[in-house]
């Protein structure tokens, strides 16, 4: 009774006119029905990619796919941070730039000076700058410590990240 | 998402409801940032998401890549998420979309190579009904080398329609198209299979068709 109304359903089904639920039956009885399924590959032989069955992914393959988008997760947030990082720095230095070159030529426009900033004066502000400590910045998300070390002199976007495993005895 | 295959792989989880509201529940966690929570939903749908995009793009390694690249796409945008719709559709719009990109792109070249580099495939048999004991991944072999004569979009509609048991109404949201387009998809998709098959693969028809 039921093969026989499987066959009646063949051009329905290849029409995209069958009912979603009965859709649904009549491939799974085309997967259960060898004789059902000679008939059908007769009429259309498109329906053997309706049977192909769920060939089930290797565990392992879930477990890399899932450590990779992670690191990648991972990565990305790093890489935002960073240049959240940065851009404070830039926008510091643009001002720096635009207040020095401003009052020198305010200088140079009221003949007060040479146009140069002093020697002395420079020399103790780069001393001044390479002396100073990097700046550390520790996360705690999770089960990890995360140590970001960002350097302080003139490469000021440099940065160096730890992964500290808690674990682990000092 | 009345998707039969899927239905199958989750079952060990509990109920279909059971699953969508973990899923939910996973989702508002990830959207916090809790990346363990996200490492679950990529457990759950990896597989899945891979078998559909292998399929489309007729290279399991590759549709590794796709994968990684639709759950990261997918952390980024958590929160356009609209969570009246299936997440499992969303994350198949994304990975579908990616696949359908890459198949663009690929240059004539490489299509030429992947052609030549063909060979004919170990048939389960070749007497009476041999057709009809193919399996999973026999029927994946033939597929990967008849599905260069559909369009992207062909490829992508037959494979979530015809392979994943997906809805019309889920094909057309996964791939942004009407109901309309989808069927023509299908149908053209179909022509061009049949066509293939009967030329190609004989082994496949039943023996009064064989010739």
């Amino acid at each position: 009774m039921n093969c026989e109304i499987f066959r009646e359903m063949i051009g329905s089904y290849v029409d995209e006119t069958l009912e979603e639920g009965r859709r649904l039956w009549f491939r799974t009885h085309l997967r259960e029905c060898p004789t059902c399924r000679e008939a059908a590959l007769r009429e259309e032989p498109s329906l053997l990619f309706a049977m192909a069955p769920v060939a089930p992914v290797e565990p392992e393959a879930i477990d890399v796919c899932t450590a990779a988008v992670l690191g990648r997760i991972r990565q990305d947030r790093l890489e935002r941070r960073l240049h959240r990082r940065r851009r404070p720095w830039m926008a510091a230095a643009a001002a720096a730039i635009i207040i020095v070159s401003g009052g020198i030529a305010w200088r140079t426009m009221v003949g007060g000076g040479s146009g140069n900033l002093q020697p002395a004066l420079e020399v103790q502000r780069n001393a001044e700058r390479q002396n100073s400590p990097p700046t550390v910045e520790v996360e705690m998300p999770g089960e990890e410590v995360r140590v970001y070390q960002f350097a302080n002199d003139e490469n000021g976007d440099t940065a160096v990240y730890f992964i500290v495993d808690p674990a682990l005895e000092l | 998402m009345v998707k039969e295959n899927l239905c199958v792989q989750i079952a060990g989880f509990g109920s279909r409801d059971e699953v969508v509201m973990n899923d939910l529940q996973r989702i508002q966690s990830a959207r916090k940032g809790d990346e363990d929570a996200y490492a679950e939903l990529v457990k759950r749908h990896s597989g899945g998401l891979h078998r559909t995009v292998a399929r489309i793009l007729a290279d399991d390694t590759e549709a590794w890549d796709v994968v990684q690249m639709a759950f990261l796409k997918a952390w980024q945008k958590l929160d356009r998420y609209d969570p009246r719709y299936s997440f499992t559709t969303w994350l198949y719009r994304i990975g579908t979309n990616l696949a359908i990109d890459l198949l663009r792109s690929r240059t004539s070249r490489e299509r030429a190579h992947k052609a030549g580099t063909e060979h004919r495939l170990r048939l389960v048999g070749t007497g009476e009904g041999a057709g009809t004991r193919a399996d999973s991944n026999e029927t994946d072999n033939v597929l990967q080398q008849l599905v260069g004569v559909l369009t992207p979009q062909q490829r992508s509609a037959f494979v979530l329609r015809e392979m994943e048991g997906l809805e019309t109404a889920e094909v057309a949201q996964v791939l942004g198209c009407s109901a309309t387009t989808v069927r023509n998809h299908i149908f053209q998709a179909r022509k061009a299979l049949r066509r293939e098959l009967r030329v190609r693969f004989p082994e496949y028809l039943p023996a009064s068709e064989r010739g």
